[in-house]
């Protein structure tokens, strides 16, 4: 099975686990961010840039992403999906900092860090306000004039968004799905990340998140590795 | 004494830099991993792999040239998780068949004082929620010393002084650090995390000064 979407891959073991996860290695590819060319995506139908990025390479190399929304080499625009932070130096639209509540649903349960939210979106459709969100990593003070808001915090500051400006679809959010799932210290984030590759690539995955023991402790990192045909 | 020179490798994560700061203790330098990652690690006595900052697909580049820094007396730190198996002898382990819940961490055995005014309850719970610190266990190299392990008796933090001749302290992605960053804002929590690496950075100095003087001893 040829693999549907490429995440971009700082290094980092969150992102990795998240992708080695049975039930999303045969979904997911990961890039390495430093090896990424147009080619290694242009025939992904999605791409995505999760939280604990490296915004200075993809700042280096923004224009394989843009080219990449855009559809190059392909009859359609392409989706992309960017979580946590980012900068204006790649991106249309200014992230903020923000300290990171991970603990509200025990201390302040009715003081959500999202507090509205579109759920006709087809990534929230079905969700549960809980599933919607589980803590923030700072928020968009400014976002471009093209661009739909589909979360916000209680001060009225933009947690999601999206555009079609750049032609396919750009969805940006402060939320971490990927990083948190790999983690494995939220529960509940199956709801969250099934939607979204469903959104992205047409395929929801099911089942339990495992993780295989002989993925950890490996030689190198060789990115062909998979299915991918 | 005189302070560590430590180098830290970053894959560039947001907040990454503001972990560490140097102080009288050591002095820390910054390499972010570019495409020609190729770090000099000469003239360092401490290599630093902060909590989720850390790139295993360069850190397995270079693997050869780590062992051969802490084959000449120095230290490492790596409290983030390992997929590569760059750090000699121990094996990092994703995991998640304990629930959050059910996580408590326990002092395996502390010879050098590595706990010394670390509150392991810190470790465990921030706001009560425990489960947040540590991910995954160490699969340790035989001789290396397990100082915490978790409530399956798996080593979450280790000191190796056996594989390499220089110091290997790790934990199972446990943030350790001067600060914390966006991990907890609890007290307790981050005091720990501080104190725990301070004794870190203790231990490395002192062993570092030992061994200079004895290096340079004249013998009458």
């Amino acid at each position: 099975m040829k693999k549907k979407i490429g995440l971009i891959f700082n290094g980092t073991w969150s992102h990795y686990a998240f992708a080695k996860a049975p039930k999303y290695r045969d979904i997911y590819q990961l890039i390495y961010i430093h090896d990424l060319t147009f080619d290694k995506i242009k025939d992904f139908e999605a791409v995505v840039i999760p939280f604990q990025s490296n915004h200075e390479a993809l700042t280096r190399k923004k224009q394989i992403i843009y080219d990449f929304l855009a559809g190059r080499h392909s009859a359609t625009g392409k989706k992309v999906f960017l979580a946590g932070d980012s900068t204006t130096e790649w991106l249309e639209g200014r992230w903020e900092d923000r300290p990171v509540n991970n603990w509200w649903w025990v201390t302040h349960p009715d003081q959500p860090p999202v507090t509205q939210t579109n759920y006709e979106h087809p990534v929230y459709q079905g969700l549960k306000p809980r599933h919607a969100c589980w803590h923030t990593h700072g928020v968009y003070t400014e976002v471009p004039s093209h661009a739909e808001v589909i979360q916000t915090n209680s001060e009225g500051e933009i947690i999601t968004w999206q555009t079609h400006h750049y032609g396919g679809t750009l969805l940006v959010t402060t939320l971490d799905p990927i990083v948190e799932h790999g983690i494995q210290q939220i529960t509940h984030l199956d709801n969250y990340c099934d939607s979204l590759t469903a959104w992205l690539c047409g395929i929801r995955p099911t089942g339990k998140f495992e993780i295989l023991k002989e993925d950890y402790g490996i030689d190198a990192f060789v990115e062909t590795e998979g299915l991918r045909d | 004494m005189k302070p560590l020179k430590a180098l830290i490798i970053s894959n560039a994560t947001v907040g990454s830099n503001k972990l560490f700061q140097s102080n009288e203790h050591v002095s820390y330098d910054i390499y972010k991993v570019t495409e020609n990652f190729d770090p000099d690690l000469d003239g360092y006595d401490l290599l630093i792999l902060p909590n989720g900052a850390t790139d295993s697909v360069a850190m397995a580049k270079i693997k050869h040239k780590v062992r051969a820094f802490l084959d000449e007396g120095n230290a490492l730190f790596c409290f983030s998780g390992w997929f590569t198996n760059w750090v000699p002898g121990n094996r990092w382990i994703m995991d998640n068949s304990l629930k959050t819940s059910e996580v408590r961490y326990f002092k395996k055995y502390d010879r050098y004082d590595l706990l010394k005014d670390v509150d392991i309850d810190g470790l465990i719970f921030s706001h009560g929620i425990s489960g947040w610190w540590a991910c995954g266990y160490i699969e340790t190299a035989p001789g290396a010393e397990v100082i915490l392990e978790d409530t399956l008796q798996r080593p979450v933090v280790i000191i190796d002084e056996k594989t390499t001749r220089g110091t290997i302290i790790v934990s199972a992605s446990g943030p350790v650090a001067e600060v914390t960053y966006g991990t907890t804002n609890h007290s307790p929590s981050m005091q720990a995390i501080s104190a725990l690496y301070r004794n870190f950075i203790a231990f490395v100095q002192h062993k570092k000064q030992t061994s200079y003087e004895k290096e340079n001893r004249i013998d009458l």
